[in-house]
């Protein structure tokens, strides 16, 4: 019985992806007013994003893959942090053709002189093609680690745009937004309660929040601090 | 099969894929239509089919089927891209490049791969590259002459690809139908290895002794590559001996190449070698005001020295900064002023934030007054060490993505509502005691310098 509703819960769910349009941009309106001009100019060149884990920058770099996709255009996504990551080979020749693509925690790759490589020569052929890099790391091109310097001042050439750290007020409006987008009314008191009490970067906060859709989707619960915090409690 | 019917597929396995392998390997791929029923779906490499191959197929086929299952619709999977087409314009019929083409003639097109807007024109002379412009442009000139090859070595973004360029357009200017082709090393190699595994090694090596200059970029990245170098060995003696023109760059002297064989390094040095500086500062600000005057900025002589005395390193990086400030300015409709510019490139030029822990929070605090850790940590609650105790917290709440709770127990195991206390309570004496304030900005500076 308990399997029935739990699959019940996940069917009836409303998925939470990453659009620009659920983006909260805080402190970061100009960057993200600067690469949705990226995505639709399709002007040839790099567009590089950085900023600490949970800022958004990989609900930015797949809202951006989404939208080019949506509009009948050919993007690809890749994270260099996924848990299965592919060989450097993913990205060989015939990645070019594509109208955008989005390369996700570029550190990850810092100092690995196979990856480095692959990066700069596809760099060479997105540019020669007239293609569009986008791409995303926790620092400045500089300062990733990289051991290229080939690679590094090319990663500089484009654009360059850092994110600025969110305040708990921000990081409130960004829970109720994508509270919002499930279908879920997330109080103010109750979105500070988890604020306070929960680690406060933004990928621990959602992942915190899909978590609690389901179950108050399987309770049929709103959530209330009293419902939240017995869930959390069974949980630990 | 409609191109509808691949959109509800893609609808349906979104429910099942998590959204980041589904944008990786799912979503890519593009969906050509195709008259008998079945569905041809194009990924844009090798790679990335064999990996839907593996891991997705199946489930593809699966929810194809589960959509018209009175109609079986068969999934077949190709490399191949849809080529760069409007992206707004949906309904346009799309080109496609297969790879089957691609494949049968992997070699590049001559002069188109020449970029007509480097010349010597668009070069800005300085110092730093007076004498490679000069040996350049009597290359240009005078193809396939005394100074053959043309070595130009020098650091990342300092102009080589520029100078390069410039010399392949000069020589087409001179003689328009001669054969000129522009190519990255790595391009050289990889065309190479395609050549080798489709038998058509004699074709590449024709193709790359007919060409009246062949011009090769950062040919560092031959190292280690011996059959490439090997190849390359003997398409070099051929084109030398016909007099056609050779053109090299490499970030670093000949000699200097780790992994180049010896025989090869002799020869680079047989025509003219050459070397690029990185560009004084005069020489940046020149460059800077004329990239502003082709991008349409208009870049007052002081903003100009203001990011030319801070960016050194190379032009790409400079370039990197105009685009950024151009950019701004659009977006903000603000004057390019040295204020707008101190704020549009804050991110660029100054340090960077450093990823600070609590740890370092609480050393640093207690440097800061001259305390110990351990004292921060402990039950004691006189004023001087309180009030550090306050502090520390505070900063760790504003740098830190810990959960209150998680501060308090760093902090000797103190509830989070000491954490929340703490934070209110340094808030408040910021305003009021500016001994604090200036207390609390140091901290800050010190932490993410």
């Amino acid at each position: 019985m308990a399997t029935t509703l739990q699959q019940l819960a996940l069917q009836l769910r409303l998925p939470d992806r990453a659009r620009f349009a659920n983006f909260y941009p805080g402190p970061n309106r100009e960057s993200l007013q600067q690469l949705q001009t990226f995505v639709e100019q399709r002007e040839s060149g790099s567009f590089f994003l950085w900023g600490r884990p949970g800022e958004g920058k990989s609900h930015l770099l797949m809202a951006a893959a989404q939208q080019v996709n949506g509009q009948g255009g050919q993007a690809f996504y890749l994270s260099l942090a996924a848990p299965e990551l592919p060989s450097p080979a993913v990205l060989a020749e015939g990645m070019e053709g594509i109208d955008l693509l989005a390369l996700d925690d570029l550190e990850q790759v810092a100092g690995r002189r196979e990856w480095e490589e692959v990066l700069f020569a596809l760099y060479n052929r997105v540019r020669q093609q007239g293609g569009r890099l986008l791409l995303a790391a926790q620092s400045r091109p500089d300062q990733c680690g990289f051991m290229l310097p080939d690679l590094v001042s090319r990663l500089q050439w484009g654009l360059v745009f850092g994110l600025r750290p969110l305040d708990d007020a921000d990081r409130i409006r960004v829970l109720q937004l994508r509270a919002s987008g499930r279908g879920l009314d997330l109080p103010d008191e109750v979105a500070g309660y988890l604020i306070k009490r929960y680690p406060r970067d933004l990928a621990s906060l959602c992942a915190l929040l899909e978590r609690l859709d389901t179950v108050s989707l399987q309770a049929q619960r709103r959530l209330t601090i009293p419902f939240i915090k017995q869930v959390l409690e069974r949980e630990t | 099969m409609d191109a509808h019917l691949w959109k509800q597929c893609l609808d349906r396995l979104e429910e099942e894929i998590p959204e980041q392998p589904f944008n990786t390997w799912i979503r890519p791929l593009h969906a050509e239509p195709h008259p008998e029923g079945n569905l041809r779906l194009l990924a844009p490499n090798r790679f990335v089919l064999d990996w839907v191959r593996e891991h997705y197929l199946g489930l593809i086929q699966d929810t194809l089927t589960g959509l018209t299952p009175e109609q079986p619709t068969q999934v077949r999977l190709e490399v191949g891209t849809r080529q760069q087409a409007p992206v707004d314009k949906p309904r346009e019929p799309a080109r496609f490049t297969r790879s089957s083409s691609r494949e049968q003639s992997p070699l590049p097109a001559t002069n188109h791969t020449l970029n007509s807007t480097f010349t010597f024109e668009t070069f800005v002379e300085g110092k730093s590259n007076q004498l490679a412009k000069a040996a350049s442009m009597q290359i240009g000139e005078n193809p396939g002459g005394a100074y053959n090859p043309l070595f130009i070595y020098g650091g990342v973004g300092l102009g080589k690809t520029h100078l390069m360029h410039a010399v392949g357009n000069l020589i087409l200017q001179g003689k328009p139908n001669a054969r000129v082709v522009y190519l990255h090393s790595e391009r050289f190699v990889a065309d190479m290895v395609k050549a080798l595994q489709h038998n058509a090694i004699n074709e590449f090596k024709r193709y790359y002794r007919s060409v009246d200059a062949l011009l090769i970029d950062d040919i560092q990245f031959f190292a280690g590559k011996e059959r490439s170098q090997e190849e390359f060995f003997h398409t070099f003696n051929a084109l030398l001996e016909s007099q056609q023109q050779i053109i090299l760059t490499c970030d670093r002297y000949p000699k200097e190449v780790d992994g180049l064989e010896e025989r090869l390094k002799s020869r680079f040095g047989w025509g003219l070698t050459v070397a690029i500086e990185p560009p004084e500062l005069e020489t940046r600000v020149a460059i800077l005001m004329a990239k502003a005057a082709q991008a349409q900025v208009e870049m007052p002589d002081e903003v100009a020295f203001f990011i030319a005395k801070r960016i050194k390193s190379n032009i790409r990086e400079l370039e990197g900064a105009l685009r950024r400030v151009a950019a701004s300015s659009r977006f903000t409709g603000r004057a390019v002023t040295l204020d707008f510019v101190k704020e549009a490139l804050r991110d660029l030029l100054a340090l960077q934030d450093k990823l600070v822990s609590i740890e370092n929070i609480q050393k640093t605090v207690a440097e800061y007054y001259k305390i110990r850790v351990a004292d921060l940590l402990s039950a004691r609650r006189s004023r001087s060490i309180a009030r550090p105790r306050q502090v520390a917290m505070a900063l760790a709440k504003e740098l830190t993505s810990h959960s209150l709770p998680e501060i308090g127990d760093s902090f000797g195991g103190r509830d989070h509502t000491t954490v929340l206390h703490a934070c209110r309570k340094v808030a408040e004496l910021r305003e009021t005691d500016i001994r604090i304030k200036e207390d609390y900005y140091n901290l800050l500076r010190t932490l993410t310098r």
